[in-house]
């Protein structure tokens, strides 16, 4: 299932050389060898993740990282699902994205509807405003952002991550969806105008059914960054029961500094759900980012 | 009479606020979380407080003219611009070199470019856990090979000496940048039309001199885009330096990201953390601002 590749993106390539045998098909088949060496290279610290963590500790010391394992075994998985808290770090990172990643896109989406095809005043001064917070880093934000979350009373709460998590998405996702909606032609909005609907009413029946491709890709890039937020997760959060995937690991990483096996299953299990996530949708992701970027 | 009324009532539709109405929620969340603490930033790097106490004075610029004789900005300093020639060149040359070979006559292109990419969508810090248990300087996988092949000497603590910590967490965040331009490159190459090879072979072309006079030129707004992103990009590091090396060993490889982090959390000079933050981010504005330019004429 991995292998629905975008048509998009392939056809056009696929197309343009007619397959043809001899010296070209054989130089494709040495390509084709050298970069499968190179995946298997680029793919191995992640292979050896996954070796280290199914094999008993007193193998992997006895034995050194690069041997195969004597036999498999899963008590890796255990000490680590347990150890390493990831059953709350899990929910945490769940629920926060169950309700940032929604909200981040329909407001983006807003506001891109507004640039994209209202008449609206001072447009390009809102988008200059926007995009520039792209090149912002977070840091900048973090000492303010601590204080007024601490004068909130929202600090050592997922609740309290989902007002910067929002604010540090909404560039890259109105500059995406802004130039998805440019494309649809006004001729339709107008029609529908003309038939009495208003903004409201054009915007949720046409403008967000017409753009499912971009708003799921810019959902699922969402998703993907808020799942792997570190910055202000670190500054927000105390307490162990509200810590978020990547701040819980790197704890983990500390308490297992001495247990190889142990953490590599704990890094597994934090990564476990974006690789099976990345490559199920992958689709969205490579046709959202060339789209996005290219046309801009 | 009944016509004329409504074609003048017809652009007044929803309003004149409408536009806001639609805009308001996402600028209201950006301004007050990203704009407002940024520009308050400001502030707080011209004052000397210390992040806890209720109290702090203005200062003017203080902390400002202490930055150059603060040994470790310098070092943060020469960290960050090594960091940006390094993640952005190397990258963007394997990206181009893995686009151009994905893009001939490959098979299984679709899972081949799906692992090149995969280091891009890992949380950072399980990439620097990953990277930080490769090496282990007694039961990582990277020392261990080296002892395997017979080079043992080169064996050594990488990210526990100075000479080669900076590097050791430079290379992967080459592994995790290089997916992003591969996909630009691998997407723009597609798009140059078929005829202009054909022409050039025609026209007694090497395959040397059609890379460079065909498939460079058509690649400039590619290169214009992976090299932009990669800059601003680059400017923001901090999880990676923090995750894996936390600045050490001593302050070797602190980045301006993680000394502002140090200086307001651990050292409670929240003043003077601020201001090294305001000037990285002044230069991350200052090269960003051309590309935000563009992005925002296209739109208009």
């Amino acid at each position: 299932m991995t292998l629905t590749a975008p048509a998009a993106v392939d056809l056009p390539l696929d197309t343009a050389e007619p397959a043809s045998p001899g010296p070209k098909g054989r130089r494709g088949l040495v390509m084709t060898l050298v970069l499968i060496v190179v995946a298997l290279f680029w793919i191995s610290p992640l292979a050896l993740l996954v070796i280290t963590a199914v094999r008993p500790l007193a193998d992997f010391i006895g034995n050194g990282p690069l041997s195969w394992p004597d036999h498999l075994t899963w008590t890796n998985f255990k000490d680590a699902w347990d150890i390493g808290n990831f059953a709350t770090t899990y929910k945490n990172s769940a629920i926060l994205a169950a309700i940032k990643v929604p909200l981040g896109v329909l407001v983006s989406a807003m506001l891109g509807f507004a640039l994209a095809k209202l008449r609206m005043k001072f447009r390009r001064t809102v988008m200059f405003a926007v995009f520039l917070g792209l090149t912002i880093p977070i840091y900048i934000t973090i000492v303010p952002v601590f204080i007024m979350m601490r004068s909130l009373g929202a600090t050592d709460s997922i609740f309290g991550l989902i007002g910067p998590y929002l604010a540090f998405g909404i560039p890259f996702e109105v500059l995406v969806l802004q130039s998805f909606f440019r494309q649809i032609p006004d001729e339709i909005i107008e029609a529908a105008k003309v038939d009495g609907a208003g903004d409201w009413r054009v915007f949720f029946t046409m403008i967000l059914p017409l753009s499912v491709p971009a708003l799921v890709t810019v959902a699922i890039l969402d998703a993907v960054a808020t799942w792997n937020e570190f910055l202000f997760a670190l500054i927000l959060l105390n307490s162990d029961a509200h810590k978020t995937i990547p701040v819980g690991l790197l704890n983990f990483q500390g308490q297992f500094a001495n247990n190889n096996t142990g953490l590599a299953a704990g890094i597994l299990i934090a990564v476990v759900p974006i690789l099976i996530a990345y490559t199920l949708l992958q689709r969205w992701i490579v046709g959202g980012l060339t789209a996005g970027s290219l046309k801009g | 009479m009944a016509t004329t009324v409504a074609v003048a009532k017809q652009p007044k539709r929803g309003g004149r606020w409408s536009p806001w109405l639609f805009a308001l929620p996402a600028l209201l969340v950006y301004v007050g979380f990203l704009v407002y603490p940024a520009v308050s930033s400001l502030w707080f790097s011209l004052t000397n407080w210390d992040g806890l106490s209720a109290t702090y004075k203005f200062v003017g610029l203080d902390n400002y003219f202490k930055l150059p004789h603060d040994p470790v900005v310098v070092t943060a300093v020469r960290n960050n611009l090594i960091w940006t020639v390094v993640t952005i060149a190397v990258p963007t040359i394997i990206g181009l070199l893995l686009a151009i070979a994905l893009n001939g006559k490959v098979h299984g292109k679709p899972i081949l470019r799906l692992i090149f990419y995969t280091p891009a969508v890992l949380p950072l810090v399980s990439i620097a856990s990953i990277w930080g248990w490769l090496y282990n300087p007694q039961y990582g996988a990277i020392n261990s090979f080296l002892r395997l092949i017979g080079l043992d000497g080169l064996a050594q603590p990488w990210l526990g000496q100075d000479s080669t910590a900076l590097w050791a967490v430079m290379v992967p965040a080459i592994w995790l940048r290089t997916g992003f331009p591969m996909l630009l490159y691998l997407a723009a190459l597609q798009g140059i039309p078929n005829e202009l090879y054909e022409a050039a072979t025609v026209d007694g072309a090497t395959k040397w001199q059609q890379f460079w006079h065909v498939t460079m030129p058509s690649l400039r707004p590619a290169h214009y885009i992976v090299i932009a992103l990669s800059l601003i990009d680059s400017f923001k590091v901090f999880d990676m330096i923090y995750a894996m090396t936390y600045g050490g060993p001593g302050t070797s490889t602190q980045v301006m990201g993680t000394w502002m982090y140090f200086n307001v959390f651990q050292y409670y000079q929240a003043g003077y953390g601020t201001a090294i933050a305001v000037v990285i981010t002044l230069v991350a504005i200052a090269v960003g601002i051309p590309y935000v330019r563009s992005q925002t004429r296209e739109a208009s």
